[in-house]
Parts: C-alpha cells; sequence; structure tokens
C-alpha cells in the first residue's frame, strides 16, 4: 500500500537553517517513516542555499520557492498572451490582505487564479490599470472603520510601491505548483502558508498548521523593536495579519506547540476545538548528574534582540556583584542580519566590565554536552513558543531561571523560576539565589528532569504527530 | 509573573514608554505587553480600544520632490573618465600604424565584425552582472562558466577567415576593459593600452604586440574578478534571458556604428575612432548620473501622499534625472566635439562636424535604449535598436551624399526619438513607474 503523502512548506528554516523550528521538522519527519514526505522550502533569493540536514530516505523536496529573486515562472508564449492579465489583482489582495476586516474568501480565489496563470503575473503587476487599481484599493482598505484597529499612519508613494511589489511576491508564491499530496503540513502561519492555501482549495487536501511562535505576534515584535518608519511597520505587520488570518481561517487543524499560542490563536478567531496541543520534545538522559558546581550560568541561543542579551548582560553584571565567583557563558551565534546588534551587546559588556565573567563562546554542536556543564540555565527572551533550550536543560537535570514569555511558565510550572520579561532585579535574583542554594537547585533540576520525562519527550511529540497525521490523512485518503 | 487586573490607562503607559508612541493597533499593545510589560498573554489580550489613540487625518505630510545627487562613487567616475579618454585616444593612434602593418581592408573587416560582439559582449554582461551593486563578486561566482562562455566565443571567431583573430583579439582587449573599469582599474587599463600605441608606433610586429596585449588584459580581468571587493553577493546574477536580449541589443548597436559605409573605419587613420571620443566620454557621465536612478525616483517620491502616488507629474524625480543625464551627454558630448575639431588640423582627418553629430546623436539613442533596457521594457529597446539600424541602412544605400555619417545621425535621430516618446509617458508619472517598472522585474 502507499503510504499517505504529506506535503511540508517551511519558510526560512527547514532543511536550509538550524535552529528550533528546523530541528523540530527533522524529528518530526524522521520519526515518521509511515509518511511520504514533500518537503517546500520558501528562502530568500540570492545565492542556492545548502542544506543543513540530509532528508530521510521517506522524505525528499518537492522543488523550493525563492522570494525576491528575478527568476520567473514558466510562460506559455501563446495562452499568457491571449489573456490580458487581472487587473484587479493586486487591488485584490491589497483589500484582503491589509485591510482589518479581510475576506479570506476573496484571498483565496485571487491566490488560486495566480497559481492557473503564473506566466501572466509579471504583465499583470506592471501594468498600470493594475497599479491604478491598487491605489484605489489600498485606500479603501486603509480607511475601513474599526474600533480595535487604530488609525493607519500616512502612507506615501514609495510604502505603496514597496507593498505593491511584496503582494508581487505573494502572487509568485502562490503561483507555484504543488504536488498531489494526501495532506498538507504548514509550519508557519505566513508564507509557507500561501502554497498550501491554493492546493487546499483546488484539491479539498486537509491542511494542518503547527504554530512554534505565533507568527502574526513575532510580526508585530518585531515591527515594535525595530526603528522603521511607521508605515513600514504598519504595513508589515497588517500583511503576516492578513496571512495568518487567512491561514486560520483554512486549518483544519491548528496544532501549537504549547498553550501559550493557543490563547493568541483563540482571540485571533480559531475555534478552541480546531486546536490541538502538541509539545515539542526532546530525548532526556536516563539519570540526571550533579551539577559541577562550578557557579556557571549558561545560556543557548541566537544573539537576538529576541533573546534580550543585554538584559542578560544587566543580569550577569548584578549576579556579579552579589556572587562574585559566578560565570556566565552564552551559546549561539548572532542571527543573519543581527550582527549591529551583537556588536552592541559585546559593547555593553565591555561597557559593564563583565570581562571573563561573561564570555560569548559562539556555535555550539553539542548543546547538551553544554547544558550539563552549567549549574544555572538564564534564559531572558522577549518572545517564545516552546525553546529547546530549556528542554535541553531540563533534560539534563539542571534548574532554569527564564522570563515568562510564550509557553515558558507551562513548561517550568513547579520545577524552575519564572520572571517578568525585562526585570532585571528579579532574574539576577533567581539565578543568585540558585548559585547560593545547591542543593536547592539540584532538587528545583531533578523536579524538571521528571517534568521533561512525563510530558516533553521525543516520544510524546511524535505520537501526537502521529495520531493526528493519520486521523487527517487517513480522512482524506478515505474521501478520495 | 504579574497578576494584578491590568487598567487600560495603566497598559497605555505601559506600552506608550516602551514604544515612545500610541500603538498601531490592539494587537501591537497586547505584544508589548507581554514582550516587555510582564503581562500575561490573555490579560494582555483583553484589552479595550480606548488604549488607542483617536483617528488622525492621514495624508497629512507634505509633498517633496527633491532628487538628492549621489555622491558616493563620484572619485571613480574621474578616474574612469580619464581611463577611458586616454583608451579611446590610445586606440584611435591603432588605427594607422595597424592599417599600414595588416592592411586597411583587414583592419576595417576586423572592426566590423568585433565592434557588434563586444558592444554585445559588454550588454551582456552588464544586464548579467555589472549593472548589480555587487556585480564583480556575482561574475566571481560564475567564473567558470563565463570563461567557458568567452573562451568558446573567441575561439569561434578566431576560426573564421582573414580577419577571425584580430576581431577575437579586439573583443577581448575591449571587453576586458569594460571589466576592469568595473573594478576601478581603468588607469590600468589605459596605461596597456597606451603602451600598445607606443609599441606599434616603434614598428614593434603588430600580431604579435596585440596578441601580448589581449593576455594581460585577459590576466588582468581575472586579477579583477578574484579580488572584486565586497561582501558574498545577497542577490542572485540577472536573468539569463534578458541579459541575451541586452546581448542583442549592444550588438544591433555595435552594427549601428559599422552600418554607416561614409565612416571607413579604420581606412582613415584616427578617423572615426578619435571622434567617438566626445560622445564616448558624454555617455559615461550621463550614464553615470543615471546609474542613481534606481535610487534616487524612491527617495525623491518619500513623503509623496497615496493620493498622488499615480498622478502625472511632469517635474517628478525620475524625469529630473533623466534631464540631468541629458544634460550632461549633450554639454560634455559638444564642448569635447569643438575641442577635437579645433585639433583637427594635428589629428589624422577629425574636422567633419557631421560625423560628431552623428555619434552624439547615437549616443543620446543608447541613453535612452539601456534605460528602457534597465526598466525592462527590453522588447521596445530591440525594437528602437532593431527599427534604427534599418533606417540606417536605408539611407546608407538609398541616399548618395558626400558627407560621412549622415545615415548614423539619421538613425541615431530617429532612435532616440523612438525612445524617447514612450520614456516620457513612462516618467512622467514617477510613483506608476516606480511600482511597475523599477520595482517590477
Amino acid at each position: 500500500m502507499t503510504p499517505p503523502t504529506i506535503l511540508l512548506t517551511t519558510e526560512a528554516t527547514y532543511p536550509y537553517a538550524v535552529g528550533g523550528v528546523s530541528s523540530w521538522c527533522h524529528l518530526v519527519v524522521g520519526g515518521l517513516p509511515e509518511f511520504a514526505w514533500r518537503v517546500l522550502p520558501i528562502h530568500a533569493g540570492g545565492r542556492r542555499p545548502r542544506p543543513l540536514f540530509a532528508l530521510p530516505s521517506h522524505a525528499s523536496l518537492a522543488g523550493r520557492i525563492e522570494v525576491w529573486s528575478e527568476q520567473l515562472p514558466r510562460r506559455r508564449w501563446i495562452r499568457d498572451r491571449l489573456h490580458g492579465g487581472r487587473p484587479s489583482l493586486p487591488a485584490e489582495l491589497a483589500r484582503a490582505l491589509i485591510g482589518w476586516h479581510a475576506d479570506h474568501e476573496a484571498l483565496v480565489d485571487a491566490l488560486v487564479w495566480c497559481r492557473r496563470h503564473p506566466g501572466e503575473l509579471r504583465a499583470t503587476f506592471r501594468s498600470l490599470r493594475a497599479w491604478d487599481a491598487f491605489v484605489e484599493g489600498l485606500r479603501d482598505a486603509l480607511h475601513a472603520d474599526a474600533p480595535e484597529a487604530g488609525p493607519a499612519p500616512p502612507l506615501d508613494a514609495v510604502d505603496a510601491a514597496t507593498l505593491y511589489q511584496r503582494l508581487y511576491w505573494v502572487a509568485r508564491v502562490a503561483a507555484v505548483a504543488t504536488p498531489r499530496v494526501d495532506l498538507l503540513h504548514v509550519t508557519a502561519a505566513g508564507w509557507a502558508a500561501i502554497p498550501a492555501l491554493v492546493h487546499q482549495r483546488l484539491h479539498g487536501t486537509p491542511l494542518l498548521l503547527t504554530e512554534h511562535g505565533v507568527y502574526v505576534r513575532e510580526a508585530y515584535l518585531a515591527a515594535a523593536r525595530g526603528r522603521a518608519p511607521a508605515a513600514d511597520r504598519f504595513l508589515a505587520s497588517r500583511l503576516a495579519r492578513g496571512l495568518s488570518l487567512a491561514t486560520y481561517a483554512a486549518a483544519d487543524v491548528i496544532s501549537p506547540v504549547t498553550a501559550a499560542n493557543a490563547q493568541w490563536e483563540r482571540k485571533l478567531g480559531v475555534a478552541p476545538e480546531r486546536i490541538r496541543v502538541i509539545h515539542n520534545g526532546i530525548e532526556p538522559s536516563e539519570a540526571c548528574s550533579a551539577p559541577p558546581g562550578d557557579r556557571k550560568v549558561v545560556s543557548i541561543g541566537r544573539i537576538d534582540p529576541l533573546k534580550d542579551v543585554q538584559t542578560m548582560l544587566h543580569v550577569a553584571a548584578e549576579v556579579t556583584r552579589q556572587v562574585p565567583d559566578a560565570r556566565f557563558e552564552y551559546w549561539g551565534p548572532p542571527t543573519n542580519g543581527q550582527e549591529a546588534y551583537a556588536r552592541a551587546c559585546e559593547e555593553l559588556r565591555r561597557r559593564l566590565a563583565l570581562g571573563e565573567r561573561f564570555r560569548f563562546m559562539g556555535s555550539t554542536p553539542e548543546p547538551l554536552e553544554v547544558m550539563r556543564g552549567a549549574d544555572v540555565v538564564l534564559m531572558t527572551s522577549i518572545s517564545e513558543g516552546l525553546p529547546m533550550a530549556i528542554l535541553e536543560a531540563m533534560a539534563q537535570g539542571r534548574p532554569v531561571v527564564a522570563t515568562g514569555v510564550g509557553g515558558v511558565p507551562d513548561v517550568l510550572r513547579g520545577c524552575g523560576v519564572v520572571v517578568p520579561s525585562g526585570d532585571i532585579a528579579r532574574l539576577a535574583t533567581g539565578v543568585a539565589m540558585l548559585l547560593r542554594n545547591p542543593s536547592f537547585a539540584e532538587r528545583l533540576g531533578r523536579r524538571a528532569h521528571e517534568r521533561v520525562r512525563e510530558r516533553y519527550t521525543q516520544r510524546h511529540c511524535i505520537d501526537g504527530y502521529r495520531e493526528l497525521l493519520h486521523e487527517l490523512a487517513g480522512g482524506a485518503v478515505a474521501a478520495a | 509573573m504579574s497578576t494584578d487586573p491590568l487598567s487600560d490607562e495603566r497598559a497605555g503607559g505601559i506600552v506608550g514608554a516602551r514604544l515612545g508612541r500610541p500603538p498601531q493597533d490592539l494587537l501591537e499593545a497586547a505584544v508589548v505587553l507581554e514582550a516587555w510589560g510582564g503581562v500575561r498573554s490573555q490579560d494582555a489580550l483583553a484589552l479595550e480600544a480606548a488604549l488607542l489613540p483617536a483617528r488622525v487625518e492621514p495624508d497629512a505630510m507634505p509633498a517633496r520632490w527633491d532628487v538628492e545627487e549621489e555622491e558616493e562613487g563620484r572619485e571613480s567616475i574621474v578616474a574612469e573618465g580619464i581611463g577611458l579618454l586616454v583608451a579611446i585616444v590610445a586606440v584611435a593612434t591603432w588605427a594607422g600604424p595597424l592599417s599600414r602593418q595588416l592592411g586597411a581592408t583587414t583592419l576595417e573587416q576586423a572592426l566590423r565584425v568585433a565592434l557588434p560582439l563586444t558592444l554585445g559582449l559588454q550588454w551582456t554582461i552588464r544586464s548579467r552582472y555589472l549593472g548589480r551593486p555587487s556585480g564583480l563578486r556575482c561574475l566571481a561566482e560564475e567564473r567558470g562558466r563565463v570563461l567557458l562562455v568567452l573562451c568558446m566565443l573567441l575561439l569561434a571567431l578566431a576560426l573564421a577567415p582573414h580577419v577571425g583573430v584580430l576581431a577575437a583579439v579586439l573583443v577581448l582587449i575591449w571587453v576586458g576593459g569594460t571589466l576592469l573599469a568595473r573594478r576601478g582599474w581603468g588607469l590600468v587599463y589605459a596605461a596597456l593600452v597606451a603602451g600598445e600605441a607606443v609599441a606599434l608606433a616603434h614598428h614593434v610586429p603588430a600580431a604579435r604586440s596585440l596578441v601580448g596585449l589581449a593576455t594581460l588584459v585577459f590576466w588582468a580581468c581575472v586579477a579583477a574578478v578574484a579580488t572584486a571587493p565586497g561582501p558574498a553577493p545577497t542577490q542572485a546574477p540577472g536573468r539569463l534571458r534578458r541579459a541575451l536580449a541586452a546581448g542583442a541589443i549592444g550588438t544591433l548597436l555595435g552594427f549601428l556604428l559599422i552600418g554607416d559605409h561614409s565612416l571607413g573605419w579604420g581606412v582613415h587613420g584616427a578617423f572615426p575612432g578619435l571622434a567617438l571620443a566626445p560622445s564616448v566620454l558624454g555617455s559615461l557621465w550621463g550614464g553615470y548620473y543615471l546609474w542613481q536612478f534606481h535610487a534616487a525616483v524612491p527617495r525623491g517620491l518619500r513623503g509623496v501622499p497615496l493620493a498622488q502616488a499615480n498622478a502625472q507629474i511632469p517635474g517628478g524625480p525620475a524625469m529630473r534625472i533623466l534631464l540631468g543625464a541629458l544634460a550632461r551627454l549633450v554639454g560634455v558630448t559638444t564642448a569635447l566635439s569643438l575641442l577635437v575639431l579645433a585639433a583637427a588640423p594635428w589629428t589624422e582627418g577629425t574636422d567633419r562636424p557631421s560625423l560628431f553629430i552623428a555619434f552624439g546623436a547615437v549616443a543620446l539613442m543608447c541613453l535612452f535604449v539601456s534605460l528602457h533596457e534597465s526598466l525592462g521594457f527590453t522588447r521596445w529597446a530591440l525594437t528602437v535598436a532593431a527599427v534604427s539600424l534599418a533606417v540606417e541602412l536605408a539611407i546608407d544605400r538609398l541616399v548618395h551624399v558626400s558627407t560621412p555619417g549622415v545615415a548614423l545621425a539619421g538613425a541615431g535621430t530617429i532612435g532616440a526619438l523612438l525612445a524617447l516618446t514612450p520614456l516620457i509617458g513612462q516618467l512622467r508619472s514617477p510613483g506608476r513607474m516606480l511600482a511597475t517598472a523599477l520595482w517590477i522585474k
């Protein structure tokens, strides 16, 4: 019997980038060989990316979608010239994606047209009629009244042209052909969902969305912490919101990795019965070793504003005032594009005169080894889903002090120290308290280890997806 | 974690303090409260709309049409210009010794083959690589493939009877010049071709010295590409199809330069090679000014309200840049043409004003055609080049006048007019042009 086929769409992650989402993809794809997996990655155009994960034998790439490149979709010379394009397309996309009260059906209709007429997209978007209609459509979308929306910032011609170009890319992504599959598994409610939305409408295939972070929340967060002008922030976050809401509306099941994400999803209109939380998983050590007693505080994560490394530096300064022989190690490289932030962190480290007491260690291929060398694990993020770094610490029986963002309070319930994000004093107090009370820290670590074994193992994670995927794909196969 | 109920007032205070501005909507307020305010997501998401500011009047920003000239790289244009001038003068001085050593007919035929091919290759390479900010690095990444294609092309050319080797050597030397100029080594290139001029003047055998020069230029190009500065390119090279179309445009323009038989390439000493110098330098400056088009148009459109995004504004930034480029091209070409004409008694035969007019008209047409090509109107650019060539051939064969360059001048003028008319239509509505042409590749 042919195994059910699943199309896994990813955005800037698997198999071309390392990180939590990629590790999760690799775990799920590798752990479920009873399915045939087709992976469709979306990545920024430019140089041909190199896969960082070797796909297992039951998985293969279903092509790749390059965004922002100059390559054009295949054109049918006669048919595409006979049609006149669809000058209303950019305006329809603007209304459906930027307007506060979006019409998801109209959006998917427009995206389906893109799939059926890939060769007409360039001509459509280069047409003056399309631009004129788009400007009108955008003005309509901006002036739609909604009390919770707030006033739109004034946009200028360049903002409009920027959005127009992004919508062209939305259309281009929608136009990419997808293989015949039994189930669509989308890993982010943004660009990765576009091909799946079209496929679902064309073939009635069930769609599963797994959200690690909440896409729209992360887009708003990126906009809020950046220094971009109001119009840029507005358009980027509205576009993410439009894509997310359309994905939520279309998904048969949404499986966030933590219940904290589910709160956002419900607030954004997802019916509770369509949400099924499946936690990330990790393989815990059989027995947890005793902490080394070196008063070493460890963090693993990218150097990124979302990790709030600067708060961690301030915490380190405060802790080393209270516990002078405490040492901090930060493992992880800067995120691509956040090199300036990494430099600012290094500068702050110098300004705080932390010296050898806080060291940036770079990447590590052995995160579990690093965790085993820690007395306390610290995380100061301002946004998380269900962070693998915390699970890794718990799996090695190490006590964790973390900010209570995303799924962190849930996972650390009763076995870690959770404080509000950005609260340097409380974070420092938590770390210092654990360093000064090694026996309490060890007890906390053991409880964490037990909790991981009970709730957050890879087997739990894989079993959860196995059941859900069989349920969805089985239904689809039976219907076919 | 804070579990106190959150009043809208307090929430508004936290959000305002963090953002330094009101939130754009309730979602942003919730995100900020959760990330930086230590507020649980369910509390953050339960906020009321009272937190948001009242609706403000949009379109309050003033319209602004300033085109600030790009200062970056200004020094390199001077070096490039000097390099090009020296190179043209030097190459022009080759004509006499080469026709004496190799025969006027051989040289003329070689030039007729080499010029179109050189322009075709230059346009191709520019479209795919050099017209991009990290173009040389892109070229470096594909060096193996490019080298293979170039070698095969030159080898095929060299195998052509009579003039093949000479044409291949000239193509290599001239195309190499483009690469070296882009790398900022224009003066090195000028020194190489000037050295060749000195060698030829001292009766060094032409074939041997030209091959030597071509070898030097080739290795200089290899070094230029291998040592291209800058970070690894984030942009892919341009589309192959578009690059090939650009190559076809360049080839047609090359045929245009040789289609007028009255020019007598290579037969009459430095004439008309030297006459080309003013328009080439004018094109260089005009083209350099036009280079900022992609950055300056959006900069000039900043602050123009959405309501005017599709309005026709003849004095807009795109039109200003075109006029600026035009003024530079015409000004430099005219001034230098007068200078070369004044120096006619000391040069060989560069005393016919019609020739300068012809080259000026072609330079004008090339400027417009290259703008069409860079805006993605490749088919129109091809059409203009093809129609101009047809006009030139028709005049050359049907109209018999003794003045040199009449056919070329007619073709250049027709081509310039054909290219300019739709350009004006496009550029007078800069918002439309930016969105539909400049940013939709």
